[in-house]
């Protein structure tokens, strides 16, 4: 008991340290990866780390009515994705598998979305509150794609347990249609996930000046960014566990090079379609991931009777 | 030592004698709230000793008699079993807050006698307590019904000047008639007929003696005893607000009533419906004629009609611009969330063999427990709307903003409600609707279609979410309105008074206690479970796991569904503290300034973004489930808007 305690904490810490460390790694390819698409020279890989520190040491001008709001969504954005990262597979066994189940992971997710909204709302420009609400649209149709993937795999594997949903269970019954159905729709709104273009709509930063987080400055923005950067991270690692598993069952340091080999690969993707793509309108997105949607309860209703 | 029987019919006349002493005092407004308070409050003590003898273990076993005319065919006959019981728990929570809540509250209709509220409160919440616990499905049944419908209209058209909140009362007090009709006559179907097939005895209308004869009846007379179900079903659907009855009163009836009696509507009367509900569904018929009594179509039903109230209530509530009316149309999405798990557990139970009673058990358990969990948020929000009201004059959530502020302690209470109703994690909310979705999405491989319900009830979770966003952020964060300016600036002081707080702040505490303690409610339930004998009680309590699980958790379905809240909770308030520690890490000095609107416009009225901006492109998208803005406004009360004559002037 007191040694599967230790290892829990261990791997909560290992798991957290990691995120946070390779997060604007990450990002730093995909900013230079892009630059390189639109012919640009784009800045030097460890940018990202320059950004967040310097953040950290800038004024922190607070505008809303409502500072200690805006204080705690600030600290809960980064919370929420320290907490969740210990329920996400990194390579190894989710450290914290045991405490919760795929509905916890999803409701768990979630919440990083609300502390955004919180900001925006506690911050309470019109911006914010444009962005805000746009935020709120675009999950509202995103978190039940997310919702049926886990869901596929739940019902596949008789189980809401997360190591039995994140370990390939989507493609398991007769021909896995339904997870191959899934794989189609996550990758088609993978984007929107991890807040990227072309379904940055929120932040709109070339419209309405990065949305919720138009009213931050200093430590809170350094805090949403590096959320938002290892969000990217978290949502990959989830990808990976839920639809691209084969090899995780390799000896250690072989199965952890090819998981985040395979992360790479999807940042990669993630970057392409970034740097090519417009930005869609709202209304777009919404009906967009509404279609989206009706593929993924038809994979749903083929996944209840085994395919 | 009073029996559970006896100490239910103490309450009652604890509550009536109440009635009359609150009506004799009725002059003096503040001694009036005050005893009505501690009547209340005595009456709740009475219940809950009730409670606590039936959960040691003394439940009776035949109901207690106390008024019998055998010439007309009916008794006073009561009956505390564990169903009862959690409900009875859940109107003395709910109560109690309430009548303390109102003892300030009232002082601000000045224009109104109390005369006219107290009293009927008080009779209001002595037919729950029968109505929760009688065994006569005809004349006492009918005698509570009408003891809660009258009073309820009395209180619902309180402020009876203004014209909208008579015509909502009208409305109730229809609808509630037709429930009473529904129900009545399918009782005297099931006990006719039945009555005919055994030869009739003294007590044809008692709930045991339909029981027994409920096999009978099912083989004679099939079509009947349909009838007599589907009228079940309308009515007591009618009273909790199923689609599509339920639209028709309660969004026009619970704004109208003074916000303690909304919260009584919405916290506890409204699931005396889904009390009937569980009670004819599930205890009335037994394993025994799980051949001849469909229960598998009939959970299909129920499990289809809740989640159309679910969905439609939801979406018809993102629509509103008004506090109280939102609130209402959420009171119909979240009753279609306990109907999804009755009607899973119905299905289940009939389908699922041999896993059936488990998971049928997970899905009376989200249902059960959500039952509790709704009563306690709701009448939290109901009460925040109140402070609202009292605070800003207004129920238009446009008008409203930045109150945060002023009223920090009211903004800490509504935010936690408002989590619990959207169902964010650690939160009592999600307990419960995590057990709905885990006995929907494992019970699809016996019934397929619960997945899909179950993704439904995910997707409209994420639309309350949405709501309450609003809800909360239009009126507690965003900017000052002009109306809030003002009113600050006559006022000095906008947070309620500190009998208007304690309500408050208790309802939040008990939404987070059973939030991270999930297992102290569904222990609570199981513990009922065990002691409701009749019908599929037996096999209910044998499905249920009392399994205490690591980290304070709940372990569902043998395993295959775990939540660990103490876990989570410690995960994330490391992570909060290295958020924490990392911000303060660059030593960043903070300073106050204007928000930026890009140096063209100045922060106005004008420019607000109001609660009417929000989530446009969903609300178009969905235009056809209706619930639109006809009838969003309502008149300012009249208390509000004397409040500021006397303030200003």
């Amino acid at each position: 008991m007191v040694m599967s305690w230790f290892w829990a904490t261990i791997g909560c810490i290992f798991n957290a340290a990691l995120v946070l460390v390779l997060a604007p790694l990450f990002e730093g390819i995909l900013r230079k990866v892009t630059a390189r698409v639109q012919s640009r020279k784009g800045p030097p890989l460890l940018q990202s780390y320059y950004d967040l520190f310097k953040l950290l040491g800038k004024e922190d001008i607070e505008s809303g009515e409502a500072p200690w709001a805006q204080r705690f969504a600030a600290w809960l954005s980064m919370g929420v994705v320290l907490a969740a990262v210990c329920f996400v597979p990194m390579g190894f066994r989710a450290p914290l598998g045991g405490a919760g189940d795929a509905l916890v992971l999803i409701y768990l997710l979630m919440l990083g979305g609300l502390c955004t909204l919180m900001a925006g709302l506690a911050a309470g420009s019109a911006y914010s509150l444009l962005g805000m609400s746009r935020e709120m649209m675009l999950m509202i149709t995103l978190e039940p794609l997310f919702a049926v993937a886990m869901i596929v795999g739940a019902v596949h594997a008789n189980s809401l347990r997360l190591d039995a949903v994140l370990g390939g269970a989507v493609y398991e019954g007769r021909f896995g249609v339904s997870g191959l159905l899934m794989l189609a729709v996550s990758m088609a709104s993978f984007q929107a996930l991890v807040q990227r273009v072309p379904f940055d709509i929120p932040e709109a930063e070339t419209e309405i000046m990065e949305g919720p987080l138009s009213e931050y400055s200093g430590p809170k923005l350094a805090l949403f960014k590096w959320a938002r950067m290892a969000k990217l991270v978290v949502y990959a690692a989830l990808f990976v566990a839920l639809f691209v598993p084969w090899g995780s069952g390799l000896p250690f340091p072989v199965g952890w090079v090819l998981f985040w080999c395979k992360m790479l690969v999807l940042v990669l993707v993630v970057t392409l379609v970034a740097a090519t793509h417009a930005r869609y309108r709202v209304d777009q997105a919404v009906r967009y991931f509404g279609g989206m949607l009706v593929i993924a309860v038809f994979a749903l209703i083929l996944a209840t009777y085994g395919y | 030592m009073l029996t559970p029987e006896q100490a239910v019919v103490g309450a009652i006349f604890v509550c009536l004698g109440g009635a009359v002493l609150t009506a004799v005092v009725a002059s003096r407004r503040r001694l009036a709230g005050w005893a009505a308070f501690f009547v209340t409050a005595l009456s709740g003590a009475l219940v809950l000793a009730a409670v606590a003898r039936v959960f040691a273990g003394g439940v009776s076993e035949e109901p207690a008699q106390f008024l019998q005319m055998p010439a007309l065919g009916f008794a006073l006959r009561l009956h505390v079993d564990g169903l009862s019981a959690v409900f009875l728990v859940l109107s003395v929570l709910v109560a109690v807050p309430a009548a303390l809540y109102g003892i300030r509250y009232m002082d601000h209709y000045s224009g109104y006698g109390v005369g006219r509220y107290y009293p009927y409160f008080l009779v209001f919440l002595a037919a729950m307590y029968g109505l929760l616990t009688t065994t006569d499905m005809m004349w006492f049944f009918f005698i509570f019904w009408q003891m809660m419908t009258m009073p309820g209209y009395a209180l619902i058209r309180y402020e009876h000047r203004i014209r909208q909140n008579v015509r909502a009362a009208n409305k109730y007090l229809l609808m509630m008639q037709i429930a009473c009709v529904a129900t009545m006559v399918g009782a005297e179907f099931l006990a006719l007929t039945g009555a005919a097939a055994t030869g009739g005895g003294g007590l044809k209308y008692d709930f045991e003696s339909v029981r027994i004869n409920l096999p009978a009846m099912l083989q004679t007379r099939p079509t009947a005893s349909a009838i007599a179900f589907g009228l079940f079903l309308i009515g007591f659907g009618i009273k909790m607000g199923m689609w599509p009855f339920g639209q028709f009163w309660l969004p026009d009836a619970h704004p109208a009533a003074p916000s303690p009696v909304s919260a009584m509507l919405s916290g506890v009367m409204i699931k005396t419906g889904a009390y009937g509900l569980m009670r004819y569904f599930l205890w009335l018929p037994s394993p025994a004629v799980r051949v001849e009594f469909p229960m598998a179509s009939w959970g299909a039903l129920v499990v289809a009609l809740g989640t159309i109230t679910l969905f439609t209530g939801t979406m018809q509530a993102l629509r509103q611009e008004q506090s109280k009316r939102l609130l209402a149309f959420h009171s119909i999405g979240q009753i279609g969330y306990i109907m999804l798990g009755a009607g899973a557990c119905m299905v289940l139970l009939a389908k699922g063999g041999g896993i059936g009673a488990t998971l049928g058990a997970v899905g009376l358990c989200g249902a059960l427990f959500h039952v509790l969990n709704h009563g306690l948020f709701k009448a939290l929000l109901f009460l925040n709307a109140g402070s609202l009201l009292w605070a800003t004059g207004t129920q238009d959530l446009n008008r409203m903003g930045g109150l945060m502020r002023l009223m920090p302690l009211t903004a800490a209470t509504a935010c936690i409600a408002s989590f619990s109703i959207a169902g964010v994690p650690l939160f009592n909310g999600f307990a419960s609707k995590w057990h709905i979705y885990v006995a929907c999405i494992a019970g699809s491989s016996a019934a397929k279609y619960l997945a899909v319900c179950g993704l439904i009830a995910i997707l409209t979770s994420a639309l309350t979410l949405a709501s309450f966003m609003k809800f909360f952020g239009a009126s507690f964060l965003s900017r000052s309105s002009k109306l809030v300016k003002e009113r600050f600036a006559s006022r000095r002081r906008l947070e309620v008074g500190g009998l208007m707080q304690v309500p408050q702040v208790f309802l939040a505490a008990a939404c987070v206690l059973l939030g991270i303690w999930p297992a102290l409610g569904v222990g609570v339930i199981g513990m009922a479970l065990r002691q409701s004998h009749q019908g599929w009680g037996e096999a209910l309590a044998a499905g249920t796991t009392a399994s205490g699980g690591a980290w304070w958790g709940v372990t569902l379905v043998n395993g295959a569904a775990v939540f660990a809240p103490a876990g989570v909770a410690l995960v994330l308030v490391g992570g909060l503290l290295a958020a924490l520690w990392v911000s303060k890490a660059g030593g960043a000095s903070r300073r106050v300034a204007e928000p930026w609107l890009c140096g063209y416009a100045r922060e106005g009225e004008h420019n607000r973004y109001r609660a009417h901006g929000y989530y446009g492109e969903i609300k178009r998208l969905f235009r056809w489930v209706g619930g639109g803005w006809r009838g969003g406004m309502v008149e300012e009360s009249a208390v509000a808007s004397r409040g500021n004559d006397r303030k200003s002037g």
